[in-house]
C-alpha cells in the first residue's frame, strides 16, 4: 500500500515539475528546431564578465542586453574553422534580413588574448562584416567566461617539429608564437536578457540556423 | 616448318611491340596522371596570419601518390593540415603528406584537408591569382594558379555574373 502511495506521489511530482517548467525553459521548442539545442536554464544565469571590444571599450554582460546576439569563440590565427564561422555569420545575417528579421549582433570572443589585441581584432573582424564585434581581454577572464557556455580549448605548441598540447590555464612559453588552438566551435544564441539561450553545433547550416532563429525569436 | 617459325617470330614481334606500347602508356599515366581542379585561396582580412588553400587532386594513374609539400613565394611557412573533430573540439592536425589513392581523388576544402599558407608578407586580395607549386612523392611537380575568392557560394555568384555579361 505504502509502495503504491509513493509511486502516485512520484508520478504527481514529475507531472507537476513538467507542467511547471514546460513553458519557461523553452524545451518544448526542441522538436521544431533544425540545427540548434535549447540551452536556456533560468536557474543558471550567465556570470558577469569584464572584457573589451575591438574599440577598446568595456564589454560585459550588459553589452549583451536589449538585443539578440550570436556569440562564438575562436582566434585570428585560425585558418579554417573560424573564418568559416565568420563567413557563415555574414551569410546568416543576410538571410535573416531577407526574411525581415533583425539579425542578432555577432560577437566573436577570442580564445587567444596574447595575440588577439583589440587592434588586431578590429581589422580582422571588420573584413567579414562592419557590424561584427570582436572581444578580447585578460586570458583568465576569457577562461572564466567560456565555462558556462561549455566551450573549451587547448593550445598546441611545436618545438623542433614535435607537437605538445597545453591545456587551458597552462602558460605558453614566451618565445613560442606559432601555436595553434584546438577548440570547440559551437555558436551560441544569447537572448535580450543577456542569457545563453540556444547553441548551434558544427557543421553550421546557415539556412537551418536562420529558420531556428526565426522560430525562437517569435516564441520568446 | 618455315611457316611455323615465321608465325612464332611474327607473334613475338607483335607481342613485344604491344607490351612496349602498353608499358609506354603506363609510364605516361604514372607521370602525367595527376590533375588539379578548382584551386583557390580563401580571401582573408589584410592582417590574417594564415590563409587556407583548397583544390581537388585527381590521381588518374595506377599508383598511389602523396602530396609532400607546397611552395609559393611570400609566405613564412606552408604546412599541410587536416581539420578533424575530436573530443568535441575542431583540431587542426599537421600532416606530413596528403595521400591520393590510384584512380581516386582528394578534396581539399574548408573543415577538412587544406594547405595552410602562414605568415603572408602581404595577404592577396580578392580576385588575385597565386602561383603555387605542388611537389609529389613520385618526383612530379605541378604548377597551378589559385584564385583568391570568398568561398563556394561567392564563386557561384561570380560565375552567374560572368555568364550575364
Amino acid at each position: 500500500m505504502l509502495k503504491k502511495i509513493l509511486i502516485i506521489i512520484g508520478i504527481l511530482a514529475v507531472g507537476f515539475l513538467l507542467l511547471n517548467t514546460n513553458n519557461t525553459d523553452y524545451k518544448h521548442l526542441a522538436k521544431d528546431l533544425k540545427s540548434s539545442h535549447i540551452l536556456f536554464n533560468k536557474d543558471k544565469p550567465l556570470i558577469d564578465f569584464d572584457l573589451v571590444d575591438h574599440n577598446n571599450k568595456a564589454f560585459n554582460k550588459d553589452s549583451l542586453k536589449g538585443h539578440w546576439s550570436l556569440l562564438f569563440f575562436g582566434y585570428t590565427h585560425c585558418p579554417d574553422v573560424c573564418p568559416t564561422g565568420l563567413m557563415d555569420m555574414a551569410q546568416l545575417k543576410m538571410i535573416l534580413s531577407e526574411k525581415g528579421i533583425t539579425p542578432p549582433e555577432v560577437v566573436f570572443v577570442t580564445f587567444d588574448a596574447r595575440r588577439d589585441t583589440p587592434e588586431v581584432l578590429k581589422s580582422y573582424i571588420a573584413y567579414f562584416d562592419k557590424d561584427f564585434v570582436g572581444v578580447t581581454g585578460d586570458q583568465n577572464s576569457i577562461n572564466r567566461i567560456i565555462k558556462p557556455f561549455g566551450a573549451y580549448y587547448e593550445n598546441v605548441i611545436s618545438i623542433d617539429g614535435v607537437s605538445a598540447i597545453l591545456k587551458s590555464g597552462q602558460e605558453i612559453p614566451e618565445n613560442i608564437n606559432n601555436y595553434l588552438i584546438n577548440h570547440t566551435a559551437w555558436i551560441y544564441l544569447i537572448n535580450p536578457d543577456g542569457e545563453i539561450f540556444a547553441g548551434f553545433p558544427t557543421p553550421h547550416k546557415v539556412k537551418n540556423m536562420a529558420d531556428d532563429i526565426e522560430l525562437i525569436v517569435d516564441q520568446f | 616448318m618455315f611457316n611455323r617459325i615465321s608465325t612464332t617470330l611474327l607473334s613475338l614481334i607483335v607481342m613485344t611491340f604491344f607490351n612496349t606500347s602498353n608499358a609506354q602508356m603506363h609510364h605516361h599515366a604514372s607521370n602525367g596522371g595527376i590533375e588539379i581542379t578548382d584551386p583557390w585561396v580563401r580571401s582573408a582580412p589584410p592582417n590574417a596570419p594564415a590563409l587556407g588553400l583548397f583544390m581537388q587532386i585527381h590521381n588518374h594513374s595506377d599508383n598511389d601518390v602523396k602530396l609532400k609539400s607546397v611552395h609559393t613565394a611570400g609566405y613564412g611557412r606552408i604546412e599541410l593540415h587536416r581539420t578533424i573533430e575530436s573530443d568535441g573540439m575542431m583540431k587542426m592536425v599537421r600532416q606530413d603528406f596528403m595521400p591520393i589513392a590510384a584512380h581516386n581523388q582528394l578534396t581539399l576544402k574548408p573543415g577538412s584537408w587544406h594547405v595552410m599558407l602562414i605568415d603572408p608578407e602581404k595577404v592577396p586580395s580578392m580576385g588575385e591569382v597565386v602561383n603555387i607549386q605542388l611537389n609529389f612523392d613520385n618526383g612530379m611537380q605541378k604548377n597551378i594558379d589559385a584564385k583568391v575568392r570568398k568561398g563556394k557560394m561567392m564563386h557561384h555568384n561570380m560565375h552567374k555574373q560572368q555568364h550575364k555579361h
